[in-house]
C-alpha cells in the first residue's frame, strides 16, 4: 500500500437556502477559525502551514480569479494558494497529491460555493457548454441529467417510486444531520407530484440550491499526531474524466466511474467493497443518480438499480446516511460535504446517524454534464 | 498611399457600405477626421443615415479623429491595435471623446478586397516557386523534367535535377525524362490549385505525359504542394467569430464589515478598522488582518482629508459596470493616505477631473497633494457616495 495522508480536522458552515448577510469570505472565515482552534496548527514557515488550496467557481462567484480576493480569510497571505475550480473531491485529491509528492507535508483544504449569488443556477452551468452549439440549444446541467435520467430509469427500470423514495430518504436522514440544510419534511406523494424540471426531472428530484463552504487540515502520516489524536486516512483516490459531448457516450454505462472506482480500489489495497467498505457517500445531484452510481462503483450489478432501491440497498450498504445533496449541498462542494460525513462516521462522531464499526467509508463525486468527470476516495481509519 | 494594400479613402468611400443604422440609434452627430496628410473627411450621422464628405472643413465637428494615414488603416484593418495606438498619442481625439466612442458600434469591419490573380499570374508564381518547393529527398539522382504548358497565359519550361539539386529554365529541352503536356494553362492552374483531378485532365484528352509515367506520378512527392498565395489557410468564411453578452443576474453581499463601510459613507464618514495585533488601518475595512490572520473588530473613523500617495491618469477607460455608460477621459485614479491612517494602507479614489495635472504623489517623509472628498448629495450606501477627491486649498 502507498503511503497514507491523514485528514486531521474539518471545519464547515450550516447548508443554508440563502445566506443573504454574508459574502462568501464570511462564510470561509467561520471554517478557517474552525479548523485553527480544532488543530492549533500555525503558519509557521518551518512547520505551520505553506500551501493552502481552495476549490470555488469563478462564474458562480461572477470574478474573475475570485481566489484572489479572499487570500485572507484562508489565512493564505504570503504563502503559497492555488484554487480548484473542479469538485471539491478532486480538489482534495490535489491536497493529498501535494503531500504524497513530498512538495510540502501540511495543507490547508478551503471551499466554498455560494448558489444564492447568480439568480439562476442553470444559467451558470450553460456556461459550462461550447458557444457555438450545446449553449445555444440550452443545455444546463438539469436538462443534461434528465436526458442520462431518462435512459438509465429505462435500463434499470427505476420507477418514479424508486425516485421518490430516494428523496423522502435523504430528506430523513439529513434531519439528523446538524450541518445539513433545512427543509420541510416530504412525501413520496409530494415528491411525485412537484413540477417537472426536465422530464423524468421533477423539482424535488434535483438537489436545492444551497450556499456552504468548509474547511479541512491534511498532512503527511508522519505528522499527523502534532495536529490530532484521531487521524482519518486518505488511503485511495482516483478520477476519470469522459467525453465533453453527450453525443460520444453512452450515458448509461457508468465508464468513467467504474474506471476511477477501480484505480481508486486499487492503491487502498481493497478487493470487496461490499465486505470491505461500511459506508458509501454518492452523488445525488439528482435522484436517479444514486442507484445509477451505486451501480459504478460495483454495489449493485449493472441494470438493477431499481430493484436495488426496492431491496432497502442503500440502508443495507449505509448510503449517504448524511442526507447527500439531494437535501443540499451546493454544485461544487457535494464531494467534500460527503468527504467530510465520512470523516465523521470513521471518527464515530456522527452522533444520532452514527453507522457503527465503520472502519472504511467511500465517497464520490461527480461535476461536468451527465457524470462527466468522476472521482473517488477511500477513507480508512 | 495604400497601407497593407489599403487606401485610407477605400475606408471612407465604404462607409456607406458598411453602416449599421442599429448602431448609430439616437446618435445625431458630425464628426471629423484628419489623417495627416491624407485630407480631411466629415462623416454626418442622423436619425440612422449617414453621409460621408470630404471636405477641409471640419469646424463643426463634435469630435475629430487626428492621426497618420497608417495608423487610420490599421486600426480598421485590425493590423493596429486601437487602445495602443490611443495610448501612446498616435491617435487623438479631438473635442468630445464620449461621443467619438459612439462611432465604434456604427459600422461594419472594414475587409479588404483581394485582387485577383490571373492565369498567367499564377503560372509565373507557380514556376517562379518551383525550385523553393524542391524535396531532394524524394527526387530521383538525375531527371529532366519538362513542362509544356499551352495557350496563351502557358509556356515552356525544363526542371533539371541533379544530385539534390534542382535548376529551372525557361526552355525546352530535346532530351528529358519525362514531359508534361497541358493544353490549357488554365487546366494546370486547377490541377495545381486541387480544383481538378490530374487524372481526369489526361483521360479526357487536355494533358498527356510523355517518357516516364512512373516519375510524373511521383511530381507531388519531390515538390511541395504549390500554396496558393490568395487563400490564407482556412477559407475566412469557415471562421464565425460569435458577439455574445454572458449575463447573470447577481445578487452581492456585503456581508457586516463591508456594510458598515459603505453605510457609514452615507453620514458622510470614512471607516476604517484597525487590527488588535499590528495596529494596521484597513480600507476598505475587512473581516480579518491578513497579515497577522486575526479577526479585525475595532473601528476607527478616518479622514476625510488626506494625502496622495499613487496617482494614474487613465486615458482608456473600463465602462461603468453600474451604467454601461464609457466614463470621460483622461481621468485620475489615486489611492490616497487619509488622515489617521499610516504607511501603504491607502484608499483609491478618483481625482476632480480639472485638477489631475496639479496633484503629485508622495514618496516617504515627503507629503503629496492633500485632498479632500466632494460629497454626493445623495447618498445611497455607495463608494460614489464620494464623487472624487479635490486638492484641499
Amino acid at each position: 500500500m502507498q503511503k497514507r495522508v491523514a485528514i486531521c480536522a474539518v471545519a464547515q458552515i450550516k447548508n443554508d437556502p440563502n445566506l443573504w448577510y454574508a459574502r462568501f469570505q464570511n462564510m470561509l472565515l467561520e471554517c478557517f477559525e474552525g479548523i485553527m482552534s480544532q488543530t492549533n496548527v500555525t503558519f509557521d514557515m518551518e512547520k505551520g502551514i505553506r500551501t493552502v488550496i481552495t476549490c470555488s467557481d469563478d462564474v458562480w462567484d461572477a470574478r474573475t480569479i475570485s481566489n484572489n480576493g479572499m487570500t485572507d480569510v484562508v489565512g493564505a497571505h504570503f504563502r503559497g494558494e492555488e484554487k480548484m475550480a473542479q469538485e471539491s473531491l478532486n480538489g482534495l485529491g490535489y491536497a493529498m497529491a501535494s503531500i504524497l509528492s513530498g512538495h510540502d507535508d501540511v495543507v490547508l483544504f478551503m471551499g466554498h460555493m455560494k448558489e444564492s449569488q447568480p439568480e439562476s443556477r442553470n444559467m451558470c452551468t450553460n456556461l459550462a457548454f461550447d458557444p457555438f452549439y450545446c449553449r445555444p440549444l440550452g443545455m444546463d446541467f438539469v436538462n443534461v441529467n434528465a436526458m442520462q435520467a431518462r435512459a438509465y430509469m429505462e435500463k434499470a427500470k427505476i420507477t418514479e417510486e424508486h425516485l421518490a423514495k430516494v428523496v423522502v430518504r435523504a430528506r430523513k436522514n439529513a434531519s439528523k444531520n446538524p450541518f445539513a440544510r433545512e427543509n420541510d419534511p416530504v412525501s413520496e406523494e409530494d415528491v411525485m407530484k412537484s413540477p417537472l424540471l426536465a422530464d423524468p426531472l421533477r423539482q424535488l428530484h434535483y438537489y436545492p440550491s444551497t450556499d456552504w463552504a468548509f474547511g479541512m487540515l491534511l498532512c503527511s502520516e508522519e505528522r499527523a499526531k502534532e495536529f490530532t489524536d484521531k487521524p482519518v486516512w486518505i488511503t485511495g483516490y482516483a478520477s476519470c474524466m469522459d467525453s465533453y459531448f453527450l453525443g460520444d457516450k453512452d450515458l448509461t454505462s457508468n465508464f468513467s466511474l467504474k474506471n476511477a472506482t477501480e484505480r481508486a480500489l486499487k492503491k487502498a489495497g481493497i478487493k470487496d467493497i461490499k465486505k470491505d467498505i461500511q459506508l458509501f457517500e454518492l452523488c445525488d445531484h439528482a435522484a436517479y443518480q444514486l442507484p445509477m452510481w451505486a451501480e459504478g462503483i460495483g454495489l449493485v450489478n449493472d441494470g438493477y438499480g431499481g430493484r436495488w432501491v426496492d431491496d432497502g440497498g442503500m440502508d443495507e450498504f449505509n448510503v449517504n446516511v448524511s442526507g447527500g445533496m439531494l437535501n443540499g449541498n451546493p454544485l461544487l462542494l457535494g464531494g467534500a460535504a460527503r468527504a467530510i460525513e465520512c470523516f465523521y462516521q470513521l471518527r464515530g462522531e456522527a452522533g444520532e446517524r452514527q453507522v457503527k464499526g465503520a472502519k472504511r467509508a467511500l465517497a464520490q463525486s461527480t461535476y461536468g454534464a451527465a457524470g462527466q468527470h468522476q472521482a473517488v476516495v477511500i477513507f480508512e481509519v | 498611399m495604400e497601407y497593407w494594400g489599403v487606401k485610407v479613402s477605400d475606408i471612407f468611400d465604404t462607409m456607406n457600405d458598411r453602416f449599421r443604422p442599429e448602431g448609430a440609434k439616437g446618435v445625431t452627430a458630425k464628426f471629423g477626421y484628419d489623417i495627416t496628410g491624407e485630407g480631411k473627411w466629415k462623416i454626418i450621422v442622423s436619425e440612422g443615415l449617414l453621409e460621408v464628405i470630404k471636405t477641409d472643413d471640419i469646424s463643426d465637428c463634435v469630435a475629430v479623429m487626428v492621426c497618420d494615414g497608417e495608423t487610420f488603416v490599421g486600426i480598421n484593418i485590425g493590423k493596429v491595435d486601437a487602445a495602443n495606438a490611443f495610448t501612446s498619442g498616435k491617435v487623438k481625439i479631438e473635442g468630445d471623446f464620449g461621443q467619438f466612442g459612439k462611432t465604434a458600434k456604427m459600422f461594419k469591419k472594414y475587409v479588404p478586397k483581394k485582387a485577383a490573380m490571373s492565369t498567367r499570374d499564377y503560372i509565373l508564381d507557380m514556376f517562379g516557386t518551383l525550385v523553393s518547393r524542391f524535396q531532394p529527398q524524394n527526387a530521383p539522382q538525375e531527371a529532366v523534367i519538362v513542362y509544356d504548358i499551352g495557350g496563351a497565359d502557358g509556356g515552356v519550361w525544363t526542371a533539371y535535377i541533379k544530385d539534390g539539386k534542382c535548376e529551372l529554365k525557361e526552355e525546352r529541352a530535346e532530351k528529358f525524362t519525362v514531359k508534361l503536356e497541358v493544353q490549357d494553362a488554365k487546366d494546370w492552374v486547377d490541377v495545381m490549385l486541387g480544383k481538378v483531378d490530374a487524372f481526369s485532365l489526361l483521360s479526357a484528352g487536355k494533358a498527356a505525359i510523355v517518357g516516364e509515367t512512373q516519375l510524373a506520378l511521383k511530381l507531388g512527392e519531390i515538390f511541395k504542394k504549390y500554396q496558393d498565395p490568395m487563400a490564407s489557410g482556412t477559407p475566412e468564411q469557415e471562421l464565425i467569430v460569435l458577439k455574445k453578452i454572458i449575463s447573470v443576474d447577481q445578487k452581492f453581499s456585503t456581508g457586516p464589515v463591508m456594510g458598515k463601510f459603505l453605510n457609514a459613507l452615507k453620514e458622510k464618514k470614512i471607516l476604517g478598522n484597525k487590527c488588535p495585533k499590528c495596529g494596521r488601518i484597513q480600507l476598505p475595512a475587512r473581516e480579518v488582518c491578513a497579515v497577522c490572520r486575526v479577526r479585525v473588530d475595532e473601528w476607527v473613523e478616518v479622514g476625510p482629508k488626506g494625502q496622495v500617495r499613487y496617482m494614474e491618469y487613465v486615458y482608456y477607460a473600463s465602462p461603468d459596470p453600474l451604467t454601461g455608460e464609457t466614463r470621460e477621459t483622461p481621468y485620475g485614479m489615486a489611492n490616497i493616505l487619509l488622515d489617521g491612517c499610516q504607511g501603504n494602507d491607502t484608499f483609491a479614489h478618483l481625482i476632480r477631473r480639472d485638477q489631475i495635472d496639479r496633484i503629485k504623489g508622495g514618496k516617504d517623509d515627503v507629503s503629496g497633494t492633500r485632498v479632500r472628498p466632494v460629497w454626493n448629495e445623495h447618498r445611497t450606501g455607495s463608494i460614489f457616495d464620494i464623487k472624487y477627491f479635490e486638492i484641499d486649498e
